[in-house]
């Protein structure tokens, strides 16, 4: 179930933009058309002569909010509008507010500009991109490039090597609900409905970046309408729309068009993937090399961690990673869901495969082969792995016995050439500190306040089951509040950690409430009559951290910053883990690629809440079908930025794409990674489905793809 | 700087929003979408595109769904206009297919499920539900980026056999 199901069905969820207020103005930002260089001039005069215009502005006095991966709080440490630099197609060089939206649309399109332009770069190989080795440019321990023995020796000297490149495009995350919201100033007091992941980073960013203390800046994110990492943190638009709201008196929406999306926040990155494999004759896997480029801006180093999941998929007795940055002129790119996993994995699990093929293996048991319980980088034991069970299960759900291994071999009653594919994922298991207040109240209830966002993963809904079934009372009687900075911190909710990092701190809580409510350490409770006893409603606040961290990781989160632990913890390390079963047809005729059905088995641990469990596994399926079929945002050599800006040129997954989707769980707690035996989800459920859908093309047509999408014309 | 003056060019328009007489000073260019939004405050209804790609705006005109960010809001002059804000009871009930979005958990950060009601409403109303490949077909002007595609598939056709 999902407690906040009525509310969304309803259309009675506040989102960002929903908030309609007396004497709102509407605002809108005017764009940059220049791929790099200098604006020398905006010409503001007919915008102002549009009926209804209160305000246009260029200029802002606002600090840089710091990016978020350099201990910052923006998306990108670049704040448009503070002066002339233009570093890419797409940045802001003014904002309009008006009595109107249409006031406002009509008056941002009527700005023009004149620019000094300079040449830029796009592409990973293009004239002027600069490529940094990560471990030098950024010389922090866990960046440094991973490397385990000799693994080119050790692959020099296999009787099979498999030498793979793949590319995979840049993509967008293009959330449903586009970024904007509403800003207003009571008094001194700046408040601000925004859609984020990460209200904290959008509080204590707008105090740097405006120069106030963050004890005036309240932040409301209740219902995030998706953010899938492109709103995990303070975006270019708010800052601005902050001080337009501040000078005119009145409260400010502002939502961006979809188009503008695509330059005003993160993306995924370019990538380029060369792996290495050594294996012997029976296709056991010896040594691996996985060498990554990943595309950046000028401005900001997007760290990879592509070789954080590819040097733990098997138990290699040798791995060498390489990542470089590659800087280009685009806004900085970021974590758009797997980031680094869905790529990698779809360059990794392809080459596992060309192994199996090689060698004449079932790709199922050259994987189970291949399985380890050791972590081959740190030595240490994972603290739970069951990807065997999850390619065993998978198998047998999906029937992979009937597989005939000879790719091109298999047809459909309408002719379609068949091919069934299989690859594994991994996700980094994260956990970060937390805080977490429970209130008990005489009529019965419970009201939790804990660090998350609700962006349709269903935290709510694996919080108030938690407390339910723990102090055996409805889960009506549970309110859950997240993504608010008035009832508590609100550490970015990313990564996979949200549930790992929001039940455990909860599960912390309940025991001291029950201390303070003078009840049984378990067992149902009375709330209403162990309140009556207490003669007041009973509070608790505690702090919860992740294996192995120190109260320091609480200060980071109260001051707004990162607290992330994992995935190497003391004496073990932790991942979630998939296996994906895709059947594609390729039509005879029109060679169009078609998923009549997925079969995927997760290792999540314990399962916290299974309707909403299986829910996200779907979706990040058909992430990962629309992945390898569909997306792919293409860039603009004429005049920079990014090309297909719209739903329609950017073609995501709709329904007529998806079709049969089954899901199973291997359902295990992990009592050493947290209390709860909770592990993520969201993420890894994409990891290895692109890789799926690409291996059974493969299958199908005998024809490897190493670049994504695989349209119509790359299986003609 | 200052306010400048309201536009010149206004059209009134009369009609009706969930049953209940509207009347409206509008600027021509202004969408459906807008209005219910902005000056209505029927926020159930949501901006997802702003292009007609998303149908994440979808209402019904006169029984007809259509995307309100393309539907010019002059247009509804003498019209009916329902919202997702219409198709729950008075005393909050759920209409059988919100129900079954709720049973099939047909949705997940919920932005897009009020234009999937509608128009699965719709598509009901419209007799498109003879087998799950009918109503994914006549349900895919609504993009659901969460995914929860096989649930509002689900959710359709339980309400549809009703």
């Amino acid at each position: 179930m999902r407690v906040d199901a009525y509310d969304k069905v309803t259309g009675k969820a506040l989102y960002g933009a929903d908030r309609v207020l007396p004497g709102m103005a509407f605002a809108a930002l005017a764009l940059a058309k220049i791929g790099r260089g200098r604006v020398s001039g905006v010409d503001t005069s007919a915008a102002l002569a549009v009926p209804g215009v209160l305000l246009v502005e260029t200029k802002f006095d606002l600090a840089s909010p710091g990016f978020l991966m350099g201990g910052g709080f923006g998306f990108q440490s670049l704040q448009p509008m503070t002066d002339d630099h233009i570093a890419y197609r797409g940045q802001p060089i003014a904002i309009v507010v008006a009595e109107t939206p249409v006031a406002a649309t009509e008056a941002a399109e009527a700005i023009t500009a004149e620019y000094e332009e300079e040449p830029f770069a796009l592409h990973l190989d293009s004239e002027g991109a600069t490529t940094l080795v990560q471990e030098e440019a950024i010389p922090l321990p866990f960046l440094a490039d991973i490397k385990v023995g000799d693994a080119d020796a050790v692959i020099d000297s296999c009787a099979v090597r498999i030498e793979e490149t793949f590319e995979h495009p840049p993509q967008h995350a293009v959330p449903m609900e586009l970024n904007g919201g509403v800003v207003w100033w009571q008094d001194d007091r700046l408040i601000v409905h925004e859609g984020t992941q990460n209200a904290n980073a959008v509080r204590f960013g707008l105090a740097q970046q405006l120069g106030i203390d963050a004890e005036l800046i309240e932040v409301h994110s209740p219902y995030v309408g998706g953010g899938f990492g492109q709103k995990n943190s303070l975006l270019v638009h708010i800052g601005p729309l902050a001080v337009v709201s501040r000078r005119l008196g009145r409260p400010v929406k502002l939502v961006l068009a979809r188009t503008q999306t695509f330059h005003n926040g993160s993306f995924r990155p370019a990538t380029k993937h060369r792996i290495r494999l050594g294996a012997d004759a029976t296709g056991r896997i010896l040594a691996a090399v996985h060498e990554v480029d990943q595309q950046t801006s000028r401005h900001d180093l997007f760290i990879a961690g592509h070789t954080e999941v590819t040097s733990r998929l098997y138990g290699f007795s040798a791995f060498r990673g390489r990542q470089r940055l590659v800087q280009t002129d685009v806004q900085t790119p970021g974590y758009m869901r797997a980031p680094f996993e869905s790529p990698s994995m779809f360059a990794f699990e392809q080459a596992v495969d060309e192994l199996a093929h090689t060698v004449g293996r079932d790709p199922v048991q050259l994987r189970l082969d291949n399985d380890t319980e050791t972590d081959p980088v740190t030595g240490l034991p994972f603290s739970s792995r069951h990807v065997g069970d999850c390619l065993r299960r998978g198998a047998e759900l999906f029937g992979w016995s009937g597989r005939n291994p000879e790719p091109g071999s298999m047809r459909a009653e309408d002719g379609s050439l068949v091919g069934w594919g299989v690859a594994i994922g991994n996700y980094p298991g994260s956990i970060v500190a937390a805080n977490a207040t429970l209130t008990a109240s005489a009529d019965g209830r419970v009201t939790v306040a804990v660090d998350g966002h609700e962006m349709g993963q269903g935290i709510r809904s694996t919080v108030a089951l938690l407390v339910a079934r723990d102090l055996g009372i409805p889960v009506a009687d549970v309110t859950v509040q997240v993504g608010d900075t008035t009832v508590g911190t609100q550490h970015l909710t990313a990564g996979s950690w949200g549930t790992a990092t929001a039940l455990p701190a909860v599960h912390s809580g309940l025991q001291e409430l029950r201390k303070h409510l003078n009840v049984a350490d378990t067992g149902d409770v009375d709330v209403a009559s162990a309140v009556a006893d207490a003669g007041h409603a009973v509070q608790v606040s505690v702090g919860s951290l992740g294996p192995g961290q120190t109260a320091d990781a609480l200060a980071q989160t109260n001051t707004g910053h990162l607290a992330i632990s994992g995935p190497v913890f003391p004496g073990f390390v932790t991942f979630s883990w998939i296996a994906h079963f895709v059947e594609v047809h390729v039509e005879p005729t029109t060679c169009r690629i078609r998923v009549p059905r997925v079969v995927s088995v997760a290792d999540c641990g314990r399962v916290a809440s299974p309707v909403t469990a299986a829910s996200q596994v779907r979706g990040g399926v058909i992430w990962g079908i629309g992945a390898a079929l569909r997306e792919e945002s293409m860039v603009d050599d004429r005049v920079g930025g990014f090309l297909n800006t719209t739903l329609e040129e950017y073609p995501v997954m709709v329904n007529a794409d998806v079709h049969r989707i089954d899901v199973d769980f291997i359902d295990k707690p992990d009592y050493q990674f947290n209390p709860v035996g909770v592990k993520g989800l969201g993420e890894v459920s994409m990891v290895g489905a692109a890789a799926a859908v690409a291996n059974a093309v493969h299958h199908a047509t005998g024809r490897r793809h190493h670049r994504l999408p695989i349209r119509i014309e790359h299986v003609l | 700087m200052s306010t400048n003056d309201v536009p010149a060019t206004t059209v009134d328009v009369t009609c009706t929003v969930n049953g209940e007489p509207v009347q409206l000073r509008l600027d021509p260019r202004e969408s459906l979408l807008d209005v219910l939004r902005e000056r209505l405050a029927l926020t159930g209804t949501k901006k997802g595109c702003d292009q007609g790609h998303c149908g994440a705006c979808t209402v019904h005109l006169d029984g007809r769904r259509v995307v309100s960010c393309l539907t010019p809001a002059v247009q509804v002059d003498g019209l009916q206009v329902h919202t997702i804000e219409s198709v729950t009871g008075p005393d909050g009930e759920l209409h059988p297919l919100q129900q079954a979005f709720v049973d099939n958990d047909a949705l997940q950060c919920g932005y897009c499920t009020p234009g999937q009601i509608m128009s699965g409403l719709a598509c009901i109303a419209e007799g498109h539900t003879a087998d799950d490949d009918e109503i994914r077909e006549y349900l895919s002007g609504n993009v659901c980026r969460c995914g929860a595609y096989v649930g509002i598939v689900a959710a359709v056709r339980q309400a549809a056999q009703r």
